[in-house]
């Protein structure tokens, strides 16, 4: 038996554990890393089972070359040389900014950092980017404008320190069960838990408050509450003259939102909204935890705004047991963005349309490079749709089952010219490709990947991919060299220290120094010993921003046609769009078919029985799925994760976009429910 | 006959072992934890704390092909290996559990595969001051072949079985002549005085509905109670296709999943999670008394190091004392 440690493939935690192999190179199990400071010896039912997908016979193995309408076997040679032409030509007769570069969370910081350089030095177009848009692209936004950096302020081992964790919007022990664990032991061991979700989630059975706000309806609810804290003189004074700016035009905005104003939106007591000011803000450290149900929004970034300026207002900010925590929910989607897997940043968030920036990088990488910020992911889905992008390269995401709106996106992904996808398993996504390229997963690689907490951390080979297929990275370096750029690496540390060089955040990280237990950036230097706590004495900007915000309902609210509101998300058994839990015996056995979770009177009042199968419709699509009453969510909402193509959630969702993220509002949208 | 060794004797003995069995030792891993690896292909890590790995993965591991059916419908069993197993340095609590598996998968009918393993192989306890930073580990007894007990100038060895004696011929007798006279210390560990004592509860019927019910809003349903626990013995069949071959393996499961009882109907008799918690609980200090005759937890604490909420079998159990007892 010999064991690999590597990185968990699945959430932004990112425990560390052992592959075990046999003899034979099969993978047999996983044991989790006793001394890891995340991991501590336990993981979460998908860690448990990380193996079980890796040789599943649906794997990818050959290139394949769509001829006759149907994808064949092809060489690498053949497949690779029509993947460049393809594009090439396409930016030759209509513009480089008529491709689209869709990279990936699941991939490392290398494969990353490689794609980006792609596109912007290959093909000449900053039109790349990754499932971050559908994630914390708010967070990103929002948090940059106000504490100057979009990052987990804190660490994990906060959790063990603080007096209070207001969870909002991030079911943690099924998205983040290592860190929902963590939450339950500090409220074991006396901290106070508040939760605010619209759902009955494991975490509110601990709460000592548990709000169930309408969804969409955080930013009154939070207002409310700071409003509250004013009132209550709960403020931390020092931290804002000190540390802060903007102070008087943000409270000023939060006069109107009353206790019985609030109450009235998200359809909670007025005591409850004072509770929860109070609860908050009499803590001394107080964590602030939110995850999908706070970004997804069209008004994400509000939301994230009204989270940071909550932080700020009682000063729980740059010590340790505080701060603003959003949760990365893949494993690299931190470092995807790090990487510069971004329309309008290079590694390190350095601005494309900064003329150093730049300078920078054209001189590094040795050609000219696109001024112009480049198209967001689901920005550049609505453009294929009406033919303004024309070709695409997509690597490890699948956007038929992830993006909002399938029948659109089924419309861009068929009106494009070319498409070339590269991915482990043939997903509904690689259907529609006129080359599909194999690559290695996750335990057939090196690389590093960077958790929720900054924690950069390696991924170890542990298993030879299937057939031919190859890893990302060597894979990109195939179309760098058709671009006539470096693409001599000889291994994933090699590009490591190029990115190094270029961004200052990751400037002292190497292959070598991440051995152990990774490090948290930033790591400016080869001496530096990370950072677990941001904004200590000043923030990545300087000094805080307060940013007034006001409520702005959801795009599409329940109506008589539509009567229920549909939530999405994520269930604790599966993982996204399901093409590695779905072939993991254990995880597939546990939840087989699609569902929609709906409260028992409802069900009772639409006399639909537990396990029937139901019809679901929203003004864009109707999917049909098993019914599970259940008390977890609210009358009047359904909740149906987006795992299953047979019963795809993202057929109903709505692709109202946030103005500022381009995110789209998978938390809310109307529908209607009829027994089949 | 107690035999002497020294650590070069201990080295020669493991180079001996190794040319007859596929050997397995303690190494240490990237983390600073131990596992069972094959000699030779890492660190030797010798005394040190408990395996993390739980040693009767070797015979018993987390994924495993049982067979191949061919297209034309013959079936292919997996090569069988070219040396029998040898596991060394495993504590009394290792070597318990192995006795307790073998006892499950070798009554008849016997489970083939397992019993492919350990025919021939060979148990070696490793015991006395060669716990983490040299704590004492008490005696393993008779159910390996041979035992090794570190003492503070180096290793006496005892064997049990014709292969141990074997083994341990060529080596001197050591000055004591009775395993009695290093074993002061193997009074009953305080676990076990635990265990018994929430047994008793369970089957006196102390322990209310409402207890399982806290326990379970506690778990986040890792699994991971079942899957390091060394006398967990369950397990479920995944059959894949491949190339038109289909291969059939089988795969630790946990009690704690719905799916493990849940019916084609959709129903499940133990369909809520207190009863899958009081199951986990209930089926080692209960059931397997009750088959047994012993309790079925060997308190070696890999459940309560491995729960990410703090509801492993100890912490369970000293709830329960705390409450009811």
């Amino acid at each position: 038996m010999t064991a690999t440690l590597t990185t968990c493939p699945y959430c932004g935690t990112g425990c560390n554990f052992y592959l075990l192999s046999d003899d034979d190179g099969r993978l047999t199990g996983v044991e989790p890393a006793g001394q890891h400071p995340t991991t501590r010896g336990q993981l979460c039912v998908k860690g448990w089972n990380a193996h079980a997908f890796v040789d599943h016979p649906d794997r990818l193995a050959v290139p394949q070359i769509r001829r006759d309408g149907e994808l064949q076997s092809a060489d690498w040679q053949q497949a690779l040389d029509l993947v460049h032409d393809q594009l090439q030509a396409i930016a030759e007769k209509h513009g480089p900014d008529s491709l689209m570069f869709l990279s990936s969370a699941k991939v490392s910081n290398e494969e990353n950092y490689l794609l980006q350089k792609l596109a912007r030095a290959g093909y000449g177009t900053n039109n790349i980017d990754h499932c971050a848009r559908l994630c914390h692209s708010s967070t990103v936004t929002g948090l940059v404008e106000t504490l100057g950096s979009g990052a987990m302020t804190n660490s994990l081992s906060c959790f063990d320190e603080t007096e209070l964790v207001f969870v909002i919007g991030s079911n943690t022990t099924e998205q983040h069960p290592l860190i929902g664990s963590r939450i339950l032991q500090a409220k074991q061991r006396g901290a106070k838990l508040l939760v605010a979700d619209s759902r009955k989630i494991r975490l509110a059975k601990h709460a000592d408050l548990h709000l169930r706000q309408q969804n969409g309806s955080d930013v009154a609810l939070l207002s409310g509450m700071m409003r509250q804290i004013l009132r209550d003189g709960l403020e931390d004074r020092d931290f804002i003259a000190q540390r802060c700016e903007n102070f008087a035009a943000f409270a000023e905005k939060l006069e109107s939102y009353t206790p019985e104003y609030v109450a009235g939106i998200t359809g909670l007591e007025p005591e409850q909204v004072i509770a929860a000011a109070r609860l908050y803000a009499e803590a001394d450290r107080a964590m602030i935890v939110y995850a999908m149900g706070i970004t997804q929004h069209s008004h994400g970034v509000d939301n994230v705004r009204a989270i940071s300026n909550l932080a700020l207002l009682t000063g729980n900010l740059g010590k340790p047991g505080s701060g603003v925590n959003p949760l990365r929910g893949q494993n690299n989607v931190q470092g995807a963005c790090d990487m510069g897997a971004l329309p309008d940043v290079y590694s390190g968030y350095q601005n494309v349309a900064d003329p150093e920036a730049r300078k920078k990088f054209s001189t590094a990488w040795g050609c000219e490079l696109p001024e112009t910020k480049g198209l967001m992911s689901t920005h550049a889905i609505e453009a294929a749709a009406t033919g303004e992008v024309r070709g695409m390269l997509i690597l490890g995401e699948n956007p038929m089952l992830s993006d909002a709106n399938q029948g659109m996106v089924k419309k861009a992904l068929e009106r494009l010219d070319f498409l070339a996808v590269i991915d482990i398993f043939p997903t509904e996504t690689a259907a529609f490709a006129d080359v599909v390229l194999p690559a290695s997963c996750y335990a057939e690689k090196d690389g590093s990947f960077t958790s929720t907490e900054r924690r950069v951390q390696l991924g170890r080979k542990a298993a030879e991919p299937p057939g031919l297929a190859r890893t990302d990275w060597q894979i990109i370096c195939e179309l760098l060299q058709r671009c006539g750029l470096k693409s001599d690496y000889q291994n994933p540390a090699e590009i490591m220290a190029e990115i190094a060089a270029l961004t200052p955040s990751y400037g002292g990280i190497s292959h070598d120094r991440l051995q152990g237990h990774g490090l948290q950036w930033p790591c400016p230097d080869k001496t530096h010993p990370g950072t677990p706590i941001l904004h200590i004495d000043r923030c990545t900007r300087g000094k805080a921003r307060f940013s007034p915000v006001d409520y702005r309902a959801p795009h599409e609210l329940p109506d008589r046609d539509f009567p229920f509101l549909l939530n999405t998300g994520r269930s604790y058994f599966h993982w996204h769009t399901g093409s590695m839990t779905r072939r993991s015996h254990l995880l597939d056995r546990e939840e087989r078919f699609a569902f929609v979770e709906i409260n028992p009177d409802d069900a009772s009042q639409l006399a639909i029985f537990a396990r029937q199968q139901v019809r679901i419709s929203s003004l864009r699509g109707s999917i049909t799925c098993r019914a599970l009453v259940s008390e977890k969510v609210p009358a009047g909402q359904v909740f149906i994760p987006f795992h299953f193509t047979e019963g795809a959630a993202n057929a109903l969702t709505n692709n109202a976009l946030d103005p500022e993220s381009g995110i789209p509002e998978f938390k809310v949208c109307a529908v209607r429910i009829e027994p089949c | 006959m107690l035999k002497s060794l020294k650590r070069e004797d201990l080295l020669r003995l493991l180079e001996t072992l190794a040319e007859q069995y596929d050997l397995q030792v303690p190494l240490k891993l990237p983390d600073g934890t131990r596992q069972l690896g094959r000699y030779g292909s890492g660190e030797l890590s010798l005394c040190g704390p408990l395996l993390q790995r739980k040693p009767t993965s070797l015979l018993f591991p987390q994924a495993e092909l049982l067979l191949s059916i061919n297209p034309d419908g013959s079936v292919e069993q997996p090569h069988p290996a070219e040396k029998p197993l040898a596991l060394f340095g495993l504590e009394r609590s290792d070597l318990a559990a192995i006795a307790f598996l073998d006892r499950f998968f070798l009554c008849e009918p016997a489970d083939d595969i397992y019993q492919g393993k350990r025919e021939n192989s060979l148990l070696i306890g490793l015991t006395g001051f060669a716990g983490e930073n040299s704590a004492y580990l008490p005696p393993a007894g008779e159910n390996c072949d041979l035992e090794l007990i570190a003492t503070a100038d180096g290793w006496l060895g005892c064997a049990y079985s014709a292969a141990g004696k074997t083994l341990l011929a060529p080596f001197p007798d050591s000055e004591a002549k009775e395993r009695t006279e290093i074993d002061q210390r193997a009074a009953e560990p305080k676990t076990d005085s635990l265990l018994k004592a929430a047994s008793r509860l369970l089957r006196e019927d102390k322990v209310p509905d409402a207890f399982w019910q806290e326990i379970a809003d506690r778990c986040i349903l890792c699994t991971g109670c079942n899957l390091v626990c060394p006398t967990c013995s369950c397990f479920c069949v995944q059959d894949r296709i491949r190339d038109g071959k289909t291969e059939r393996s089988r795969v630790w499961d946990s009690c704690q999943l719905d799916a493990f009882m849940r019916e084609a109907s959709g129903h499940n008799p133990l369909g809520t999670e207190a009863l899958r918690t009081r199951r986990r609980i209930h089926h080692k200090l209960v059931a397997d008394v009750e088959r047994w005759g012993e309790i079925g937890c060997i308190a070696c604490g890999r459940c309560d190091r491995t729960c990410p909420t703090g509801i492993g079998m100890f912490a369970v159990v000293e709830e329960m004392i705390n409450q009811f007892g």
